[in-house]
């Protein structure tokens, strides 16, 4: 191997062995240099800024939700949160002695404290819903405290929330990992994209145990733009104590010159400051165990059978097709038989020879069921799909149910059945499977003064002029607003609505079940309330130049003219005097 | 006068390099004590100054002394490292200083220079014919193993390796046989695993780390992955001076001292990993030319054994910090933060130029 004779050749032999061993070593350093630094810098970059960047998020203001008078009806109150940074032990100790003498801990927040530093949250909220007092207190000895900091946030509060629950619904937070309010029903649902803003963020730098270094960078928050509804408060209000006299109803206010939705009231009604806040089980379970449904917003999401509502329809629809004249007349003995069955009139007596105007005033139905056969089904659907039956109306509010207009399709898709004549009439007095809701019958009418297909109700406020852009037939028109006026002096309404601006309308007492022979003429204040007829009211004042179209329901009131019509008669004289 | 012009013109690459290598250190230490020039890095500054008086000091005193003590030398060490047992103070769990009141320092630094001084001298008076005996170098792995164990004890694995490594180099280059050496290499791999039952906890820790570092990240592991973040994190030109966030932000466990190059590497990234590694390899190279241009085989077993001594530093420092090596307490060389290192550094610079300006006198 070596010249054992030459001891610096030796040496020097085994020394660049020697060397050579160290050349390898260094080379594997390189090497493994090169793979972590060149090879997988990317992931350790990535595990250095994971390290050390915390995104925290900075909720936006949610937009207010206002009347066309200018009241916030939902707005923003500020509730203050005491927040604790990670920290040692020692620190929290201190801090925790400190804040003592400023707060009082209940044994759950200290719970809750404790379970948070376990699970080595980046920030312990020490306290959430601080009073003022407490806050202007603590904000004074805040310098003495390390990594305690005080945090605002907004939550919502809603003004009269039993008079606009149903229309601006309510919130919840987030389940996503950044807690923002989202709404949950109503327009802060609809909207809420427009009242929701931009959430902001901020960067902060922290070290090794978590404590905030520097700022990197923060983009600031846009805050939600503020909703304007055409809602009046002050007929909201009245509309909404008129009706909460009522067990169920709903009640539409429109201002068919541009199609805004005055009041909107559905009973009974919730609170959503409850909902939006902490509720415990049982609030909840007292609110969606409730049989009457108070979530529900009778005004848009439930339909009805429109009852003799619906006779405007037909009777429009007979005029224009030509069936009969608003002079001919019909005999209605009382009933009607067809296929071996008897289909009664309201008025059992009958009402004798009857034209148009007559068969609207006192709401007969023999008249409908004669000039319903004539039309057939195909006809009447036609025109109710014009007038808005079986669509939506477009108003900004989640869940609007669409109602139900049954044609000879739906009944062979349903049932597998065939249409059967007697359901032509039937359905001529908005009876049968026929449903609407109270927005579309209200929506109906509009259409009709407003003299315009397109017609179409809102509950934001714009610049917006309605403008006729699907003229319905005058000559025809004519004759059912005269008819629907003398509804209101000489005919069904006539007790409650004959005014001297003229309202004009239609009864509606929509049967929720077929009656039985015992109870015919029996008072309907007699058979329990669940069997009780619908009451409906639609009319529109005042007779010259119709301005406001009101829709009022009250579920299982008895009779249209009696229960509902007095009701639409109040908000009528309110409106007048606007 | 003459002596000093020597001293400064003789050695220009080897400046050049400690040139480099101070600067480094300086940098390094300055961006660890996150950019202030406070006392510390002050103090460190202070040390390089100390030590290249120390080198001097090294350099002048003539080379037959360092000879006639080497024994002598080596046995002082040896009484300093038993002393550590009685009046040592506990630090980082080991211990390894001894407090002197005015400062402290560490006999197993100094027995690191003991035991190349006194293998050399001892090996010197052999000629190559004898060292083909086997017996010869019994007395030799007896002085290597001697401090080797008891700084094992300490308990401090690291040094006892270096010395162990340092010591077996020094032997091989001496003409032991290669076989039996080999033998010897391959067996003591081989009893590793025996030595496991002899190890503190935290060693057993240590090792457990380093064979699966996922194992625990956040307790024994958090070190070796927090290193490898930082200088993974370095890429090829690195953050940028005094921007390494994970050693601003104390991501970093010993930043200053055993992780020093972890600094550096996040901060100068594979090039300035790369430009360290050269300047050591070129100071060991260094070291490895000068044994050539000296005459006595004392001269040249100590630069050799200088050479290794200080290459073993850098390999089993960096290897560590980068997770080729279980975590055991060796400074980076000139770049750690410590008065003790620094010195037996500069002491070994003092003692290759005094070997090669030996036959100048």
């Amino acid at each position: 191997m070596f010249d054992s004779n030459d001891p610096k050749n030796s040496i020097k032999l085994r020394a660049k062995t020697v060397f050579y061993a160290i050349l390898i070593l260094n080379l594997i350093l390189i090497i493994s240099l090169y793979r972590l630094q060149i090879n997988n810098a990317e992931k350790y970059v990535l595990l250095s800024n994971r390290n050390r960047i915390r995104l925290s998020p900075i909720l936006p203001k949610r937009g207010h939700i206002m009347t066309s008078d200018g009241k916030i009806i939902a707005g923003n109150i500020c509730r203050y949160k005491l927040i604790m940074d990670r920290c040692s032990d020692q620190i929290f100790q201190k801090n925790m002695n400190i804040l003592e003498q400023f707060i009082n801990f209940s044994n759950e927040d200290i719970v809750s404290i404790l379970d948070q530093r376990k699970r080595k949250l980046p920030a312990v909220v020490i306290k959430d819903g601080l009073s003022w007092n407490e806050y202007s207190r603590l904000s004074m000895i805040l310098f003495k405290l390390k990594n305690v900091s005080l945090e605002n946030i907004y939550v919502r509060n809603y003004t009269m929330p039993l008079e606009f629950g149903h229309i601006v619904g309510h919130t919840s937070k987030n389940s996503d990992s950044i807690p923002i309010l989202v709404g949950k029903i109503g327009i802060e649902s609809s909207l809420n994209d427009q009242l929701i803003g931009e959430i902001g963020n901020i960067q902060t730098e922290v070290n090794a145990v978590g404590q905030k270094v520097r700022i990197l960078d923060s983009r600031d928050p846009i805050e939600g733009k503020d909703v304007i509804l055409t809602i009046d408060t002050q007929i909201q209000k009245y509309v909404y104590d008129l009706l909460s006299a009522e067990k169920a109803g709903a009640c539409v206010v429109l201002d068919i010159s541009n199609g805004e939705v005055l009041a909107m009231v559905s009973v009974p009604t919730f609170n959503p400051n409850v909902i939006s806040g902490k509720m415990t089980n049982s609030q909840w379970r007292s609110i969606t165990g409730d049989p009457l449904f108070p979530l529900m917003n009778r005004a848009v999401s439930c339909s009805y059978p429109p009852g003799s509502i619906f006779k405007i329809i037909v009777a429009f629809a007979a005029l224009s097709e030509g069936v009969v004249s608003a002079k001919d007349k019909i005999l209605c003995t009382g009933g009607i038989k067809m296929d071996d069955r008897v289909f009664h009139c309201w008025n059992r007596a009958g009402h004798g020879r009857v034209d148009l105007y007559d068969a609207l005033k006192f709401s007969c139905d023999c008249y409908f069921f004669e000039i319903a056969k004539k039309l057939g089904i195909d006809a009447i659907v036609e025109y109710a799909k014009k007038f808005g039956f079986g669509s939506k109306t477009g108003i900004e509010l989640p869940s609007e149910n669409v109602g139900l207009l049954p044609t000879k399709r739906w009944k062979f898709l349903r049932y597998g059945t065939s249409w059967k004549s007697y359901e032509t009439m039937i359905a001529g007095i908005g009876q049968g499977a026929l449903l609407a809701t109270p927005m579309q019958l209200a929506v109906m009418l509009g259409k009709l003064y407003t003299e315009d297909y397109n017609f179409s109700p809102t509950l934001i406020k714009s610049a917006k002029k309605n403008q006729v852009t699907n003229p319905i037939h005058r000559e025809h028109l004519d004759i059912i607003k005269n008819a629907l006026y003398q509804v209101c002096i000489f005919g069904t309404a006539s007790g409650s609505c004959r005014t001297d601006y003229g309202i004009s309308g239609k009864t509606g007492s929509s049967q929720v079940r077929r009656i039985k022979p015992q109870e015919v003429g029996l008072n309907q204040k007699s058979i329990p309330w669940a069997s009780r007829d619908h009451a409906f009211f639609v009319g529109c004042a005042p007779y010259k130049n119709p301005r406001y179209v009101v829709a009022v329901l009250v579920e299982h009131g008895g009779g249209g003219a009696a229960v509902a019509a007095p009701i639409a008669r109040k908000i009528f004289d309110r409106l007048m005097k606007k | 006068m003459k002596l000093r012009q020597h001293f400064l013109n003789e050695f220009k690459i080897l400046w050049i390099i400690l040139f480099f290598l101070l600067l480094i250190s300086f940098l390094g230490q300055y961006s660890a004590f996150s950019g202030t020039l406070d006392g510390q890095v002050q103090k460190h500054l202070i040390r390089m100054i100390v030590g290249i008086a120390v080198m001097w000091c090294a350099y002048i005193v003539d080379f037959k002394i360092w000879s006639n003590l080497a024994y002598a030398f080596y046995a002082f060490s040896l009484i300093s490292l038993m002393i550590v047992d009685l009046l040592g103070t506990v630090k980082l769990g080991a211990q390894r200083w001894i407090d002197l009141y005015f400062f402290t320092f560490q006999p197993s630094e100094l027995m690191k220079l003991a035991l190349i001084l006194a293998l050399a001298r001892y090996y010197s008076m052999l000629s190559a014919l004898e060292t083909v005996d086997l017996k010869c170098h019994i007395s030799p792995i007896f002085f290597t193993l001697l401090p080797v164990i008891w700084i094992a004890k300490q308990p401090d694995l690291g040094t006892a390796g270096l010395l162990l490594g340092t010591g077996f180099v020094m032997i091989f280059l001496t003409g032991f046989p290669q076989k039996i050496f080999t033998i010897v290499i391959i067996s003591l791999m081989g009893l590793c695993p025996l030595g496991w039952f002899f190890l503190h906890d935290y060693q057993k820790n240590r090792i457990l780390t380093f064979l699966a570092p996922d194992r625990d990240p956040l307790g024994a592991g958090y070190n070796i992955l927090q290193s490898k973040i930082a200088i993974g994190s370095g890429h090829v030109w690195g953050r940028g001076f005094l921007q390494g966030t994970q050693s601003k932000l104390n991501f970093l466990p010993e930043k200053n001292t055993d992780f020093i190059f972890t600094t550096i590497a996040e901060e100068s990234g594979f090039f300035g990993s790369l430009l360290v590694l050269c300047l050591f390899l070129a100071l060991c190279g260094y070291f490895f030319w000068a044994a050539s241009e000296t005459r006595t085989k004392f001269s040249k077993l100590i630069c050799y054994g200088l050479g290794t001594l200080i290459f073993l530093h850098v390999f089993v420092n960096i290897a560590m910090v980068i997770g080729l090596l279980p975590i055991v307490g060796i400074p980076l060389p000139f770049l750690s933060y410590g008065g003790s290192s620094m010195i037996t550094f500069m002491i070994s610079c003092g003692l290759v130029m005094s070997a090669v300006g030996q036959k100048k006198r």
